[in-house]
């Protein structure tokens, strides 16, 4: 790490130190109430208390493994469907108006949809989240497939090879750049959509969690869950950079 | 041996002695007569270049030898057989070499590409590459990424995954067009000794006369619109070329003369 990328860091990390402190400062003082704001101390205590003694830790599972399942459905159904159209001229002339009409639509507009069909289900959540999920990685998907550099296709075909060669030697590791980011996109959504479907559907994880603090008035709990979620979003964003990075090392090789 | 035998012998012996024919090929691309009556003879190792003005048609008769386009009348055969798609054993040397690279993979993963298409054992693979990297001068520059070499070295890691494909007959097509005049020379003289020594037949497409005489046995010049053939120069200069002696030959300064007049009157 050089001395710009350390500076950097040490000027985020103050900003975040002295954000928890205005924080603090406005709890000591009163200026809202503490029904409604726990200082960072009580928030805290309370995520320390959640873990130790209450379920927190079990509705962080559920909040991750309803997330993960939404998000793997959707990477899966994402890039396969994306490849298929991406690596078509045919297919996007017929295909990408209609997507360009289903992309801008809102995903909580086909919430109450998926109720009407799947009940308050783990399977309606799955639908949801994937559902939510699958656009940044597609539309990613098609992109890269159809951007892949035409001479690479001519090189595979004198060299013969065959079809699975092609996607997975030339096609996917040219379209991974943008795969990888529409999967990066997805994960927030992912991770909201999660949050939303378990405050519907009262499912086990942390948007309950959070919609159960707040009915109580247990401020600290519900900031507890929030906190929470913020990290959970913070880290699994981080992860997906770093394989990223690791993926894609060549692009940074020449840098 | 009767007239039919012997007719049937001489038409096979011709027939050895070409291995890749423009029979009246015609090809035109978007209503566009590109190439016509193209007739043309590659004896098998034969150096054959072809020189022309830009957009008269080089790239295309080359990417009808490779069986990247059909032609739309005549035929274009390869030892023979009728040309329909690329085949293994032709390699094609195309002119933007870092966009016929992969990115991804470094010089040593894309000479495995041609390997692994030709279904080489993995454990055999890393000392043909190491060996074609040493061939092209590249020895030591494996685990280099495409984008952290020179464009020279790039040239040269495309032409080390076009000879992984052990092919008889090698495509080029400017090949060296971007590249400086130095290492320009150097590359011409490392493709006559890869090429001569083992046989392998060249069509070698540039704009530059010097260097179409300086490698070839034969030039052929291209008339535009459409393409067919104008020009044809039998190269007659000794083996092995050299930079200097080769290019104050006075064959090679009469030679030169001649194809200059000829794109010169091509030109206006
Ligand atoms: N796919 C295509 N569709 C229509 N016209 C084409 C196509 N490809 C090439 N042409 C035209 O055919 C002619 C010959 O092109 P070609 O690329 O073979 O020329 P060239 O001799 O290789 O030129 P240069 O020296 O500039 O590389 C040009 O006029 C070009 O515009
Ligand atoms: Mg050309």
């Amino acid at each position: 790490m050089n001395r710009a990328a350390i500076l950097w860091r040490v000027a985020s990390i103050l900003v975040a130190g002295s954000f928890v402190a205005a924080w603090q400062l406005i709890a000591d003082l009163r200026l809202v109430s503490p029904v409604f704001l726990p200082g960072p101390d009580r928030a805290w205590a309370a995520l320390v208390r959640g873990f130790s003694s209450g379920d927190l830790a079990g509705k962080l599972i559920g909040t991750l493994e309803h997330m993960a399942y939404g998000w793997l459905a959707a990477s899966i159904a994402g890039i396969a469907l994306g490849a298929l159209i991406g690596s078509s001229k045919v297919m996007r002339a017929y295909v990408a108006p209609s997507l360009e009409f289903l992309r801008p639509l809102p995903v909580s507009a086909i919430i109450p949809v998926a109720i009407a069909m799947l009940g308050l289900t783990q399977g309606m959540a799955l639908f949801v989240i994937a559902f939510g999920a699958i656009w940044p990685i597609m539309l990613a998907t098609i992109h890269g497939f159809a951007a892949v550099e035409p001479r690479l296709y001519e090189v595979a075909r004198s060299l013969q090879m065959s079809r699975a060669a092609i996607i997975g030697k030339i096609a996917l590791p040219s379209a991974l750049p943008d795969i990888l980011a529409g999967m990066r996109l997805s994960l927030t959504v992912a991770l909201i959509l999660s949050v939303v479907c378990e405050i519907l559907a009262g499912l086990d994880g942390l948007g309950q969690w959070v919609l159960l603090s707040a009915r109580a008035f247990r401020s600290a709990d519900l900031f507890a869950g929030v906190i929470l979620l913020g990290a959970t979003g913070y880290v699994t964003s981080i992860a997906v950079s770093l394989v990223e990075q690791r993926l894609l090392a060549w692009q940074t090789a020449a840098r | 041996m009767s007239v039919v035998a012997r007719l049937d012998e001489a038409r096979a012996a011709r027939r050895q002695k070409t291995l890749i024919a423009f029979n009246a090929a015609t090809l035109r691309l978007g209503g566009k007569t590109i190439i016509e009556n193209l007739d043309l003879q590659v004896r098998p190792g034969e150096f054959l270049c072809i020189v022309g003005a830009s957009g008269c048609g080089k790239t295309t008769a080359l990417r009808l030898a490779a069986g990247l386009y059909r032609p739309t009348s005549g035929s274009v055969t390869f030892d023979g057989e009728p040309v329909t798609a690329p085949r293994r054993e032709v390699a094609i040397v195309f002119q933007d070499y870092g966009k016929a690279l992969l990115p991804w993979r470094t010089a040593a993963g894309n000479i495995s590409l041609a390997l692994e298409a030709a279904r080489v054992p993995a454990r055999e693979r890393g000392a043909r590459i190491e060996a074609l990297l040493r061939k092209v001068g590249l020895p030591g520059h494996a685990g280099k990424y495409p984008t952290e070499m020179s464009g020279g070295m790039q040239q040269r890691l495309q032409i080390a995954r076009c000879l992984a494909q052990e092919p008889s007959t090698l495509l080029m097509d400017e090949p060296f067009g971007a590249l400086d005049a130095m290492t320009r020379q150097g590359l011409q003289d490392e493709v006559l000794s890869l090429t001569q020594a083992s046989q392998t037949t060249v069509v070698f497409v540039t704009h530059d006369l010097d260097e179409a005489i300086y490698l070839g046995d034969r030039v052929i010049g291209l008339l535009p619109h459409p393409g067919r053939i104008g020009i044809e120069l039998d190269i007659d200069l000794p083996r092995p070329r050299d930079q200097l002696a080769t290019r104050e030959h006075p064959e090679f300064l009469r030679l030169r003369r001649q194809l200059f007049d000829f794109i010169k009157a091509t030109e206006h």
